[in-house]
C-alpha cells in the first residue's frame, strides 16, 4: 500500500469544471496514485458553469449548480485555496506561486485556468454598468442591475448574448441584443434556422439590433448607451458584453509555457514544460480552442489515463454542439451545419409547428444537424455525429419522420382477423391483445408471446408495425434495431460480440455466464447465435459447440417435416460428370430415396432418407457435403460462360468453381449464396444472390446484397475489376466483413441495408489496408473448416451417438 | 411430474449405458413398438419422451436443443418440459413421458404394462 507521504502531488491551477472533472477521474482511476492541491480564483467550490444561465434567471439558485460541495473536497483530502490565484509557475523547481504568498511544489501540474470574457476594446468600455458573462460574480452583477435599471443591452448574438438576454428579459429588463452579424448564432445555425430562433425570441419580448458594430460606450461614469459605426445610438443603462470568450494564458504565457491563442497542448494535453498539463478552455489543440463543454469531458478523459498510467487513445479533437439553454426554446446545433457541396441535405421546415431539422450527410454519414423547436433526438442526433452514423430509415424516421400513419404506417387498415403471420396463423387481433394485454414493446417479446414471425421472418416489419401503431410515442425504434439477441439477456449482438472480445470468453457457457444471461443454458435462438460468433472471434481456439447447432448443421442434412432427412451432394459451381451422377443414381436407389430433386441452386437433392442411413449414404457417396442445410455457403451458381456460351465473355464456370472450392464450408451469419455469370445477359440470375458476379469484356461486376427469399431484394453494384486476382480479394473481404459485423441470421440483404452499401464499399474496396486485413483474417478462418461428412464418418463415437438408433426388443415380457 | 400410475404397473427394460448418451443430445431409442426420444442433461440426469412433435406439422424431437430440462422442439421451436412433457408458453400441449430408472451405470425405461395390450407383444 502507498503512504500518503509517498504519493505524488498532483497541482490543479483552475476550480472549474475541466480541471475537477479531470481531478475526479484521476480519483475513479487511481485513487491512492496522487495527492491533490486545487488552487481556484473564486470563492465557490467547483460549480457548473453552463448553468450559469438558469442562476440568472433565477429558476435556479448558486447552491444548485455547484457540482462539488466542500464535503468532496475532504473526502478525497483534497487540499483546496478557493479565492486564491496562482500568479507563477516555476517549472524548472517545479513550484506554484500564489498571489497570498503561498508556495506548493508539484510532481505534476495542471492548469485549468479556462477563459475570461472577451470585452471590445472601444472607447468607454470602462465605465461602469458594463460587465462580461462568465462567472458567478457577473451573474450577481447583472442580477443586481435589473433591480435598479431597466434597459439592458446585451452585446453578442451568440449562444451566451441570447442566454444572458434572456435571463435579464425575465428579471423584467428591457433588453436589445446587439450582433455584429446580420443573423443571431451565425456559428451555429444556418439562414433558416437563425430567422427561426430571432422570431421565437422576439415573440418572448427581446428586442434585436443586427448588423450594428459598436464604436463608442456613451455616458459619464456609468454607461447611458452605444453608439454604433453606422451613426445610430442605443440608450442603455446596463451592458453586458458577450461576443467571445479567450482562453485564459496569462499565467502560462508569463511563466514561459509555449501559448498560442490557447496553452499549446499535444494529444495527452502535454504543455511545453514537463509535467505541466493543460486541459479545457485556456488549451488550444490542433490549432483550436474550444468554448463548450464536452471537449472539456473528453480531454480530461484523456489527460486523466494519462496521468495515471492507463492506456488511452490520444485525444484527436471534439465534434462540439450546442443547445441553447433558454427555457421554452429548443436550439440544438452540432457538427456541419451549412449546406456545402458534397453534402446530403435531410431537412424539414414546418413554419405553422415552428419546427426546423436538419441533418448533413457525407457519404452516407450523419455529420451535423440542426434542431430548431424540437430536440427530443438532440443526444443521439449528437451521438451520430460524433460516431460519423451511416443514416438509415429508422434514422430518418427518429428525426424528421412525422407520425407512423403518415410515414405509411398501414397497420391501422388491417382487418382484426386478417392474418399478419401466415406461417403460424396468427391475426392482427392476436398481437394487438397480446401487446396490449401483456404490455409487449418489442418484435421479439411478440414472437415469443404470439409466434407470430417466429418461423420465416417474412411478416416481421408488419409485425412492427403494429407494435409501433399500438405504442404510438412510446415505441421506440432505435431501442428495436438494438435489441436483445434473445430473451435470455438485454444484450444486444453488438454487446455480446464486444464483451467475448474485451474480455477473451472462449465457450458459449462462459459468455452466459460472465454476461449474467437469465437462463443459464441459453435457449433456440441465443445458443447457435453465440456458437457462431465465437467461431467467428476464435477460429482457431473454439471449439464448435454441436449441442448448439439446429438439427440441420448438427446433422449435416435437412430434416423434414416427417423426420427424414435431404442429402445433397456438393456439385462445384453447378458442374457434375457422368460418373458421379450414376452414382449418386445408384445410392438414390440403394437406400430407397422418396424423391431425386434439382435444387434451385443447381444440385441434387436426395429426400426422404432416415437418419441412421445418413453416414452410409455419405461413405457410399464418397462425395463432400453440398451445406444445403448450412448457414455457410450453399452455392455457387454458374451459367455456361467462356467455355460454351456463344455469347460468353468469361469462364463462369472455372470462377465459379474457383470460389466454391474456396469458400465451402465457412460459417456464416446465415446462409450465403453466390452467382457468376459470363455475360450481362445473367442467366445465373446474379441479381438476387448475396454476391452476384457478372462477367463483361476485359472486367468483373460484383453485386451484392441480392435476396430471392422471404425478402426479395435486387443486388446492387459494388464495384467492377479487372483481375481475377482483385474479384477473389474483394468477394474475400465482403464475406469477411459481413462475418464480422452481420447479426446472426441476418442475410446481406438486411445486412447492408442496415450497414449501407457506401459503408461497406468504402470498409472493403476503397480502404485498401482494410480489404486485405479482412482477407488475411478469412484465410485464418478457412484454415480451420472441416469436411463434416468425412469427420463424421471417421469418428465412430460420434457417428454412433449422433446417428444411431438404441433398438430394444420387448418380446421377452 | 412422476407419471400417476404406481411404480409395478410398468416394466423396465434396459436401454444402454449413462455413456451411451450425450449430453443435451437427443438419442433415438426404439423400445419394442415404441419410438422414443432420449436427452441427457447437463445435471445427467435421463428423461425419455415419445419421439413425436407436439405441433401441428408432426415430426420428431430428438433433434432438439437442450437448455437445462427444457427442450426447443426442432420442426416448430416450440418448448417443452423434458420432466413431464409439458408444452411451455405460449404455446400448448403435451409430450407422452417415460419413466427412466438409473441404476449404477444403467439406463432402464419404463412401459405400462397393460394398457389395452399396447405395450405387450
Amino acid at each position: 500500500m502507498v503512504k500518503v507521504q509517498e504519493r505524488r502531488h498532483l497541482v490543479l491551477i483552475g476550480n472549474g469544471m475541466a480541471g475537477i472533472n479531470t481531478v475526479e477521474q484521476i480519483l475513479k482511476l487511481a485513487p491512492s496514485t496522487y495527492r491533490i492541491t486545487v488552487f481556484g480564483s473564486e470563492p465557490y467550490p467547483n460549480y457548473n458553469r453552463i448553468q450559469l444561465s438558469y442562476v440568472l434567471e433565477k429558476s435556479k439558485a448558486v447552491e444548485d449548480i455547484i457540482l462539488n460541495d466542500w464535503n468532496w473536497y475532504l473526502e478525497n483530502e483534497i487540499e483546496l485555496y478557493t479565492g486564491t490565484t496562482v500568479t507563477h509557475i516555476d517549472t524548472e523547481q517545479k513550484i506554484v506561486k500564489a498571489d497570498n504568498g503561498i508556495e506548493v511544489p508539484y510532481d505534476a501540474l495542471i492548469i485549468a485556468t479556462g477563459s475570461n470574457p472577451f470585452l471590445l476594446p472601444v472607447p468607454g468600455a470602462d465605465k461602469e454598468g458594463i460587465v462580461g458573462f462568465r462567472d458567478i460574480a457577473d451573474c450577481q452583477n447583472m442580477l443586481h442591475a435589473a433591480d435598479q435599471y431597466k434597459k439592458a443591452a446585451v452585446i453578442g448574438g451568440g449562444l451566451l448574448g441570447l442566454e444572458a438576454a434572456k435571463g435579464l428579459l425575465k428579471l423584467g429588463m428591457d433588453v436589445t441584443v446587439v450582433h455584429l452579424f446580420e443573423e443571431i448564432m451565425e456559428r451555429q445555425l444556418d439562414h433558416t434556422a437563425s430567422l427561426m430562433l430571432q422570431a421565437e425570441l422576439e415573440s418572448q419580448g427581446l428586442k434585436f439590433a443586427t448588423g450594428k458594430q459598436t464604436e463608442e460606450f456613451l455616458g459619464d461614469e456609468r454607461v447611458s448607451g452605444i453608439r454604433f459605426s453606422d451613426g445610430t445610438t442605443l440608450d442603455a443603462e446596463f451592458v453586458v458584453m458577450a461576443v467571445g470568450i479567450r482562453p485564459n494564458i496569462l499565467l502560462a504565457k508569463e511563466s514561459g509555457i509555449a501559448v498560442n491563442r490557447g496553452i499549446l497542448v499535444d494529444d495527452y494535453m502535454r504543455t511545453s514544460a514537463p509535467d505541466v498539463y493543460a486541459v479545457g478552455e485556456c488549451n488550444e489543440h490542433r490549432g483550436t480552442t474550444y468554448g463548450l463543454v464536452a471537449p472539456l469531458f473528453e480531454q480530461g478523459a484523456v489527460l486523466a489515463k494519462y496521468l495515471c498510467g492507463v492506456e488511452t487513445k490520444p485525444y484527436e479533437g471534439s465534434v462540439v454542439s450546442t443547445q441553447l439553454k433558454i427555457s421554452g426554446v429548443d436550439v440544438f446545433s452540432a457538427g456541419e451545419f451549412m449546406d456545402a457541396e458534397g453534402l446530403s441535405v435531410v431537412r424539414m421546415h414546418d413554419d405553422w409547428l415552428r419546427i426546423y431539422k436538419k441533418v448533413l450527410l457525407r457519404g452516407g454519414r450523419i455529420v451535423g444537424g440542426v434542431l430548431i423547436g424540437d430536440g427530443k433526438e438532440s443526444s443521439r442526433l449528437q451521438q451520430w455525429i460524433r460516431t460519423g452514423t451511416v443514416m438509415t430509415e429508422a434514422i430518418h424516421n427518429a428525426i424528421v419522420g412525422q407520425s407512423a400513419v403518415e410515414t405509411g404506417n398501414t397497420a391501422a387498415e388491417l382487418a382484426d382477423e386478417e392474418i399478419v403471420c401466415g406461417c403460424n396463423g396468427v391475426t392482427k387481433k392476436h398481437i394487438v391483445d397480446a401487446i396490449n394485454e401483456k404490455g409487449l414493446t418489442t418484435v421479439e417479446e411478440i414472437k415469443v408471446a404470439t409466434s407470430a414471425s417466429r418461423s420465416c421472418g417474412g411478416c416481421r416489419p408488419v409485425v412492427e408495425q403494429i407494435l409501433q401503431y399500438v405504442l404510438g410515442d412510446k415505441y421506440d425504434s432505435a431501442a428495436a434495431k438494438q435489441e436483445a439477441i434473445c430473451s435470455c439477456t438485454t444484450l444486444s449482438r453488438d454487446e455480446v460480440v464486444t464483451a467475448i472480445k474485451e474480455k477473451g470468453l472462449i465457450t458459449s457457457k462462459e459468455v452466459r455466464y460472465a454476461l449474467e444471461w437469465d437462463n443459464p443454458e441459453g435457449c433456440s435462438k441465443c445458443r447457435p447465435a453465440l456458437n457462431y460468433y465465437l467461431g467467428m472471434i476464435w477460429p482457431a481456439e473454439h471449439v464448435d459447440e454441436k449441442d448448439s447447432r439446429f438439427v440441420n448443421e448438427r446433422m449435416h442434412a435437412n430434416i423434414q417435416k416427417d423426420g427424414t432427412f435431404g442429402v445433397v451432394p456438393r456439385m462445384y459451381g453447378g458442374v457434375t460428370t457422368p460418373d458421379d451422377l450414376r452414382l449418386i443414381a445408384d445410392i438414390a436407389v440403394k437406400y430407397n430415396v422418396k424423391l431425386v430433386k434439382v435444387t434451385g441452386g443447381q444440385r441434387l437433392d436426395l429426400l426422404g432418407v432416415k437418419k441412421e442411413d445418413l453416414p452410409k449414404i455419405w461413405k457410399d457417396l464418397g462425395m463432400p457435403s453440398g451445406y444445403a442445410y448450412a448457414k455457410a455457403l450453399r452455392t455457387v451458381k454458374t451459367c455456361v460462360g467462356s467455355q460454351f456460351c456463344r455469347f460468353g465473355t468469361k469462364d463462369s464456370m472455372g470462377m465459379g468453381i474457383l470460389l466454391e472450392k474456396k469458400f465451402e464450408r465457412l460459417d456464416m451469419p446465415a446462409k450465403f449464396k453466390l452467382a457468376v455469370n459470363g455475360c450481362p445477359r445473367n442467366c445465373a440470375e446474379s441479381s438476387t444472390k448475396d454476391i452476384g458476379i457478372v462477367g463483361n469484356e476485359g472486367a468483373w461486376e460484383i453485386y451484392v446484397g441480392g435476396n430471392g427469399g422471404i425478402k426479395a431484394r435486387l443486388a446492387e453494384l459494388l464495384c467492377k475489376v479487372r483481375t481475377d486476382e482483385e474479384l477473389l480479394e474483394i468477394v474475400s473481404a465482403f464475406m469477411q466483413y459481413y462475418r464480422e459485423t452481420g447479426k446472426y441470421l441476418e442475410r446481406t440483404s438486411d445486412w447492408i441495408e442496415r450497414m449501407g452499401l457506401e459503408s461497406v464499399t468504402e470498409a472493403i474496396v476503397n480502404d485498401l489496408d482494410n480489404r486485405r486485413a479482412l482477407a488475411e483474417r478469412m484465410e485464418v478462418a478457412l484454415a480451420q473448416v472441416k469436411e463434416p461428412w468425412s469427420e463424421i464418418l471417421n469418428n465412430s463415437n460420434l457417428r454412433e451417438r449422433m446417428f444411431e438408433e438404441i433398438s430394444v426388443s420387448t418380446k421377452q415380457d | 411430474m412422476e407419471p400417476i400410475l404406481n411404480k409395478d404397473e410398468y416394466t423396465f427394460y434396459l436401454i444402454g449405458n449413462v455413456d451411451d448418451f450425450t449430453e443435451r443430445l437427443g438419442r433415438v431409442v426404439r423400445l419394442g413398438k415404441e419410438e422414443i426420444a432420449v436427452f441427457k442433461t447437463t445435471d445427467e440426469q435421463i428423461y425419455a419422451l415419445e419421439n413425436k412433435s407436439p405441433g401441428p406439422r408432426g415430426g420428431t424431437i430428438a433433434e432438439g436443443i437442450i437448455s437445462g430440462e427444457v427442450l426447443f422442439d426442432p420442426i416448430c421451436d416450440w418448448k417443452i418440459s423434458l420432466k413431464d412433457g409439458q408444452v411451455l408458453d405460449p404455446d400448448t400441449g403435451q409430450v407422452r413421458t417415460y419413466p427412466v430408472h438409473v441404476h449404477g451405470n444403467e439406463v432402464r425405461v419404463g412401459l405400462v404394462k397393460n394398457e389395452g395390450g399396447r405395450f405387450h407383444e
